[in-house]
């Protein structure tokens, strides 16, 4: 299962990150981060190396996405945003966060396009700088579609 | 380690996530981009053939403008039917705003006019993204080379787990020659070698 730590590479200005980045280490209720439709998924989170810099707001999200070729399709299943003042003073930060997953989409490995869960962290900083790690579980039992053999 | 994630898939190449470059892979320098465009009055043109990165650049400017306190209005001309819609940003845009529209050449020559004709009158400012040159002034032009897609698919996310194992310089090479200097196009060349190479149906690259 992959985490994406920065996903995009920019921050939000366009601009290519630079610097140190936070850790943010995401544990599942379930070490598999498999799940299914209607279960309830539980994660608990931890961010270090901010590096000084004080954190005013930290999102946390479960969100479907399709990964592929093309038009890309998302949808926000939970979404909460925490802005504890206990925040800023904090060199280390650590939260959790629960959603009941829907019925569908279910995970789905293919070859032009995939559907994909994942637990989505957001970090916003003063300033503008902001820092996104994504963190990656399945729904479902959908096996991965397969290549076609060669031909001969 | 396999990675899960395709880097050459949409979600990380499309334009906003990735850094405008220019021809030869180096960043491109934005906020003196943007003073052109205020000396040519607000309106300017980004040039370049398909797949070479206007769109990218375009959404960039559109972004440091806005984070100068200016109005931005963004239209993707995607036909005839989108004509309303870049009205619309104009009446959206405000006074001294900017309306950005990618795919200016989707419409047609006397529609051309017109829509400059009322960034002229409204007082608004015009960028857009062409294949040739006409009669706005230039902003930008983009090229390709192999170094700007070399420059691009080093930047894309987890780079460590699959460069030089699923996917090597020389692919890299052959997707841009394959494409002729398409970006987008050998970027979904590279998608696909990268898929059946993780799959495990063509052997890795040693």
């Amino acid at each position: 299962m992959s985490d994406l730590q920065n996903r995009a590479g920019l921050n939000r200005d366009g601009q290519e990150r630079v610097g140190a980045s936070p850790q943010v280490d995401v544990q599942f209720d379930r070490p598999a981060r498999r799940y299914q439709p209607g279960d309830r998924l539980a994660v608990r989170y931890r961010i270090d190396d901010c590096d000084g810099d004080r954190i005013h707001a930290i999102e946390h999200s479960v969100v479907w996405y399709t990964e592929g070729k093309g038009e890309e399709d998302l949808g926000v299943h939970f979404f909460q945003r925490v802005t504890d003042r206990s925040l800023r003073s904090s060199r280390v930060v650590a939260g959790d966060f629960a959603a009941s997953l829907p019925r569908s989409p279910l995970s789905y490995e293919g070859l032009i396009v995939k559907v994909r869960w994942c637990v989505r962290v957001r970090v916003f900083f003063d300033g503008s700088r902001d820092f996104v790690s994504e963190h990656v579980f399945e729904m479902g039992d959908v096996p991965p579609a397969r290549l076609p053999p060669p031909e001969a | 380690m396999t990675p899960t994630t395709n880097p050459f898939s949409t979600r990380h190449t499309r334009p906003g996530s990735i850094v405008p470059l220019d021809g030869r892979g180096s960043p491109l320098d934005i906020p003196l981009l943007v003073g052109r465009l205020r000396r040519a009055g607000g309106v300017g043109a980004i040039v370049g053939p398909h797949g070479s990165g206007k769109s990218t650049l375009l959404l960039r400017l559109a972004d440091e403008i806005e984070a100068g306190g200016t109005r931005v209005e963004r239209v993707r001309m995607r036909g005839w039917w989108d004509v309303s819609r870049a009205v619309l940003a104009f009446r959206n845009a405000g006074r001294s705003g900017i309306v950005c529209i990618d795919g200016w050449e989707r419409l047609a020559g006397p529609v051309r006019r017109l829509v400059r004709l009322l960034a002229w009158t409204a007082g608004r400012g015009l960028v857009v993204t062409m294949h040739r040159r006409d009669s706005m002034p230039e902003l930008a032009t983009c090229c390709t080379s192999p170094g700007l897609l070399a420059a691009i698919v080093d930047r894309l996310p987890g780079r460590s787990d699959w460069y030089g194992t699923l996917i090597g310089a020389q692919d890299v090479r052959a997707a841009f020659d394959r494409r002729r200097g398409d970006i987008r196009e050998a970027l979904y060349d590279l998608y696909d070698v990268f898929e059946r190479r993780a799959r495990g149906s063509v052997p890795r690259r040693s």
